[in-house]
């Protein structure tokens, strides 16, 4: 196939496939959510139902970008994740990361933007599933910690939202004040996308030139270090997530080259 | 009844202590959010600190028009 045929190619299957999670997303909240709200159980498993139908949902539309040839996504040491109550933290070079790491993860609470809580086609599914508004300040903490207290799996973004070149951006500490405030170690996975793709101001249609290689790392656990007596839990998370940071840097600096 | 020296000293142990700035990074002028990249859980442990201090309360208000230490100084000399 000649590169230019490639192209538009690319361009139509992309578009085919932003149409299909549009309209999967609209199914999930006309048919889906309704039906999973009809069905009895206490909060907490009406919540598991529905990320377990999400995880589902999301790791069918990442077989379908697969089977179009748009990428190719690799987990490595996916054992790592199935064990419940853990601090899952990824990097964030996509559009794309949560719905390839909640493909991965039949349970998982998500911290999600305003707009997403906003969004009519997602509301519905994202309350029902318990996930959080990204809030700032103390209360999502306490809730976060309270999930995992509860040995539920969370995911959070420590970056909090894509950079421009897909380039690792800075880390916020909310996923150091959890891990503080939980006791657990975080789980970071490293997600690595060549060639960089999806990224933050990028049009749909702008493509890369070829198929994209999706890398989902699951890593060792990064635990919170003994800190000095008299030292604040402030010292603690910048401390900790400094150590995420580099430890991202260095294993994304080995994935490159 | 703290002098101005004082509160200035205790602000800064306080900052010190809780996120282990140097005492060269924390001058009156220092931006909070800007210079010392304090976000909203640090602006509740740092009110924490300076309530046992100081015997004060700070409210969410009081938190948010805090921009320098300067600012905190002036509100604690303010209320003391």
């Amino acid at each position: 196939m000649i590169p230019l045929a490639s192209r538009v190619w690319r361009v139509l299957v992309t578009g085919f496939s932003f149409a299909l999670f549009g309209f999967g997303g609209m199914l999930f909240a006309l048919i889906v959510v309704p039906v999973l709200s009809h069905l009895p159980g206490e909060p907490r498993v009406r919540e598991f139902r529905c990320q377990y139908a999400v995880h589902r949902a999301f790791k069918w539309f990442v077989r379908v970008m697969e089977f179009l040839g748009l990428l190719t996504v690799e987990v490595r040491n996916a054992e790592r994740l199935r064990e419940p109550g853990q601090l899952v933290v990824a990097n964030h070079p996509t559009l794309l990361d949560v719905v390839f790491l909640v493909s991965e993860l039949p349970q998982a609470d998500c911290v999600v933007k305003q707009a997403v809580m906003a969004n009519p086609f997602m509301r519905s599914a994202v309350a029902f599933s318990g996930y959080f508004a990204n809030d700032p300040g103390d209360a999502l903490v306490e809730a976060c910690a309270g999930r995992l207290a509860e040995n539920r799996t969370l995911l959070l973004f420590p970056e909090g939202t894509r950079t421009d070149d897909g380039q690792l951006g800075e880390f916020r500490r909310g996923a150091a004040h959890v891990a503080l405030r939980s006791g657990r170690p975080l789980r970071p996975v490293v997600i690595h996308c060549h060639p960089p793709s999806l990224m933050r101001g990028q049009r749909w249609y702008q493509v890369a030139d070829r198929k994209l290689r999706i890398v989902l790392e699951c890593c060792e656990t990064v635990a919170p270090e003994e800190m000095p007596a008299g030292s604040g839990r402030g010292a603690a998370a910048r401390r900790l997530s400094s150590r995420l940071r580099d430890f991202y840097a260095k294993r994304l600096q080995n994935l490159d080259s | 009844m703290l002098s101005r020296d004082e509160i200035i000293a205790m602000v800064s142990e306080v900052l010190q202590q809780e996120f282990d700035f140097t005492s060269e990074e924390l001058k009156l002028d220092t931006h909070l959010v800007d210079d010392l990249d304090l976000d909203s859980i640090d602006a509740i442990d740092m009110a924490v600190r300076l309530e046992e201090r100081t015997g004060l309360h700070f409210e969410d208000d009081d938190l948010k028009s805090l921009q320098t230490i300067r600012d905190i100084v002036d509100k604690i000399d303010g209320r003391l």
